[in-house]
């Protein structure tokens, strides 16, 4: 009868560090299990680590002999493999490593179809449930605890198409603003009545300056003959036409 | 010496003011112009053939505005001068005309920048870097310009390596998680652009990879571009209403 395995309380989990790449979509990162079977393990021993999914885990039944080890390529039919044959040696607690071992970083493997032991990605998101195996040349002889499940990562399906942002900012609001007042202003500015303006501004005294005086009447010499108003003035924009106390001149539309 | 002379010397005066300031930004938006629009940082690539390239077009017409300025100017100053009534009109009519392409310009530029999101590149970016059968030249443009990014300056997708874990992607259609988890462009290289540790950097152990996203290396420089032309130009249309205003006002005092 073969004698049944020890059960060692060490849990697997994922190492605690913050490593971006610990758990992927294909692979998962676990804590070396340093010092775990110091005590149990000869010098020829092997340990396996062996991978199911979570809900197959309490079906497993540790292989008896290295001829019976589960290989990866039977993860979708046995959803459970044993991979990561490392010797009893490189966990030990003197055993200069790196403290992770990354499970599913073999990809050249994967389409090999042998038998050996193969560290390939991980087909599904699972998830998966681990635990170490310690193997001697009779069977199994140590084990320890089925990790808890390991779930992999899923990319979501792309991003959404970001929306145009309406421009609400200020800037547009200002610029759209100007742009509708432009029109507004122009008329204003190219009445007959500026003129008045430029006169109101810069009154006129009796000189000579060919400049200004002949586009309209200055106010200090009262026309010589009443004339009409002419439609041009009547008909101007408010304000700054109608505010301007004096008589009235006529406008000689330029 | 009549204070109607004084009014007048001195409206003329200011014209001409404005008129040399107006000469002068002009030039000044064009060289600003011209350098956005040569497109030092090499970002180009990643605006191309979207509807959001309108900070480029934009940057194109501020080239050809800012030339438009400094001739109107210089036309608006001998206007002044020659008090010419024919001028102006000719001056006014071609500034309003400039003036609409200016702030055509300006609010293109500002609500181009505010479309430029994270979520903007990020799609961009995980539908087109590294496609397998580029559809055309420029996802192959697009996946060099990524490239060139994230070596230049030592970060990866645009809110860090997670981008390429968190969707899916062009990427990971033709590369496997297991090898790539990111490209390797996001591994710290050396000088032959090996990674330096590819294990560590595939763990993501820091010190192997780059863990910041590109976003702020993007959004910099286009930042400046889009605030660059629309608030440069926005300024240099509130200056030259002003001084077209003063010159409409000149001009209807010109008599015939």
């Amino acid at each position: 009868l073969p004698t049944p395995s020890a059960r060692l309380p060490y849990v697997p989990h994922v190492p605690p560090t913050a490593l971006l790449g610990k758990v992927t979509a294909t692979t998962f990162a676990l804590e070396r299990p340093l010092c775990v079977f110091d005590g149990h393990a000869d010098a020829s021993d092997a340990v396996w680590l062996a991978v199911a999914f979570a809900n197959a885990s309490s079906a497993f039944r540790n292989p008896q002999s290295r001829a019976d080890v589960p290989p990866y390529q039977q993860l979708l039919t046995a959803h459970s493999y044993m991979t990561l044959e490392t010797a009893a040696a490189a966990y030990s607690c003197s055993a200069p490593s790196p403290p992770v071992l990354r499970v599913g970083g073999d990809t050249a493997c994967r389409d090999q179809g042998r038998q050996d032991p193969c560290n390939g990605p991980l087909p599904s998101p699972g998830p998966y449930r681990v635990k170490f195996l310690l193997m001697g040349c009779r069977g199994p002889k140590a084990e320890t605890r089925w990790s808890e499940p390991i779930l992999l990562r899923r990319g979501i399906c792309g991003t959404a198409t970001p929306p145009r942002v309406p421009c609400t900012c200020l800037v547009g609001v200002l610029a759209r603003g100007t742009a509708s007042a432009l029109p507004h202003l122009m008329p204003l500015l190219l009445s007959p009545c500026s003129a008045k303006v430029w006169g109101s501004l810069c009154p006129q005294d009796l000189g000579t300056n060919a400049f200004i005086r002949r586009s309209y009447r200055t106010h200090h010499i009262p026309p010589a003959l009443p004339q009409p108003l002419p439609p041009g003035c009547g008909h101007s924009p408010p304000g700054l036409c109608h505010s301007a106390p004096q008589p009235p001149a006529p406008c000689q539309r330029i | 010496m009549a204070k109607s002379d004084d009014c007048l010397h001195i409206l003329q005066g200011l014209l001409v003011f404005g008129n040399v300031v107006i000469g002068m930004c002009g030039i000044a938006l064009t060289a600003e112009c011209i350098y956005f629009v040569s497109d030092p940082h090499d970002l180009y690539p990643l605006l191309k053939d979207t509807e959001n390239s309108d900070i480029y077009a934009a940057a194109w017409i501020g080239i050809f505005v800012g030339l438009a300025l400094f001739a109107l100017s210089i036309l608006g100053i001998i206007g002044v001068i020659k008090a010419s009534r024919t001028l102006l009109m000719v001056y006014i009519i071609l500034m309003l005309i400039t003036f609409a392409f200016e702030m055509a310009s300006c609010i293109t530029a500002a609500t181009g920048r505010d479309s430029l999101t994270p979520e903007f590149f990020l799609k961009k970016m995980l539908n087109r870097y590294q496609k397998s059968e580029p559809a055309n030249n420029s996802d192959d443009e697009l996946t060099k310009s990524w490239d060139e990014l994230m070596l230049q300056n030592h970060c990866c997708g645009v809110n860090g390596p997670s981008d390429w874990q968190a969707y899916t992607s062009a990427f990971r259609s033709t590369h496997s998680d297991a090898d790539y988890p990111w490209p390797r462009m996001c591994c710290v290289l050396n000088t032959e652009k090996v990674p330096v540790n590819l294990d560590g950097c595939k763990l993501g152990v820091t010190g192997y990879y780059n863990s910041n996203g590109c976003y702020d290396a993007i959004s910099g420089p286009v930042n400046t571009h889009a605030w660059g032309v629309a608030w440069f130009g926005f300024a240099i249309l509130c200056w030259t209403f002003c001084v077209l205003l003063g010159t409409m006002f000149y001009w209807s005092g010109i008599e015939y």
